[in-house]
């Protein structure tokens, strides 16, 4: 299957590949996977007041799933929680010119998002989040 | 099933009188436990598969019908395939399993997807082992590892496989919610199946030269 130019970008030199300290309290770290490939994913954000300052992602998985992480991260980093809870998988196809059959690579991707996000929320008491970190 | 229209037997197959060796016209709806003639159940005796098989194979065999008309030929042609796809999805305990699953009305891999965190960050922790292993040279410590994992590997397949068991026999009620406990175990089993090839490919790769 050829893929786009932009996957291939970030599927050769994709950004924010490592892990943040799991532990730590201003970091949030979320887990997905697909069952019907058994690619897996996991994202971490690193906020400070409202404001994500870092993101790392580590994925296993196809081209596709690599490139839509790699660039969900590059989005993450300055934006604020709720600006990051805005983005959508159908952004990430729209930038990577997913075919259909890799849709679900963004789907894992937004999920990967939301997933962080609310583990960061649940350490800090489900409250919106404040700058106690 | 209905009676055969040639000599109104009852039928044991969806797809040939075992009485006559009439086929039976039409496709058959892609059941497999109708193609084989057994009740729909997750147990499955593998030596009464076999046996049906072979026989059913037999009255299927393009060769037993290779002087009817083109239309029955074709028939049997498309009906021995089809007995091949329904003898590939009984004979696996997984395909047989997501069969079931769907047929009762129990969610898809896309529908019921969600795993638990402590689940996923195990497979991210054997994709993780892989690597590792992936960049080190044959005997090194990140490949000995893998023995270990692949030994783990199997024995949850094996626990994974007797839960599946568990929950599907007897079969729950179409809708049950074993049906979508049924269906994570699946979800798992692809994960350590997949992990499990790749382990196997990267040892044997080691060993044969490429």
């Amino acid at each position: 299957m050829a893929y786009s130019d932009k996957v291939l970008d970030h599927y050769n030199n994709p950004r924010n590949v490592g892990s943040l300290d799991k532990s730590k309290a201003s970091v949030g770290t979320g887990v997905v996977g697909a069952p019907e490939c058994g690619d897996v994913m996991k994202l971490q954000i690193e906020v400070e007041g409202d404001r994500i300052v870092d993101a790392k992602f580590k994925t296993f998985g196809c081209g596709s799933a690599i490139a839509s992480s790699s660039l969900a991260t590059e989005w993450l980093k300055g934006k604020t929680i709720d600006e990051a809870m805005e983005i959508k998988n159908t952004q990430i196809v729209e930038e990577l010119s997913l075919p259909p059959v890799k849709i679900h690579c963004s789907v894992l991707a937004e999920d990967a998002i939301k997933s962080a996000i609310a583990d960061f929320k649940a350490k800090h008491g489900g409250a919106a989040p404040g700058g106690k970190s | 099933m209905p009676d055969c229209a040639r000599c109104s037997a009852a039928l044991t197959s969806a797809l040939v009188c075992e009485a006559c060796g009439a086929l039976v016209p039409g496709a058959a709806a892609g059941d497999p436990f109708a193609v084989f003639g057994l009740t729909t159940a997750y147990t499955i005796d593998a030596r009464a598969l076999r046996k049906r098989l072979l026989k059913l194979s037999r009255l299927l065999h393009p060769d037993f019908h290779g002087t009817a008309e083109a239309a029955q030929r074709e028939l049997a042609a498309h009906h021995s395939a089809e007995l091949n796809s329904a003898h590939e999805v009984l004979a696996d305990d997984c395909r047989r399993a997501d069969w079931l699953v769907r047929h009762l009305g129990g969610p898809s891999e896309q529908t019921e997807r969600a795993m638990p965190q402590a689940f996923l960050m195990e497979v991210l922790e054997w994709n993780e082992a892989l690597e590792a292993a992936r960049g080190s040279a044959p005997g090194s410590a990140p490949r000995a590892a893998l023995g270990a994992l692949a030994a783990d590997l199997e024995a949850q397949r094996r626990a994974l496989l007797q839960s599946l068991n568990r929950l599907l026999e007897p079969l729950p009620a179409t809708g049950a919610p074993a049906l979508a406990d049924a269906r994570r175990a699946l979800n798992a089993l692809r994960y350590i199946d997949r992990a499990a090839g790749e382990i196997a490919e990267l040892v044997l790769g080691a060993t044969a030269p490429r």
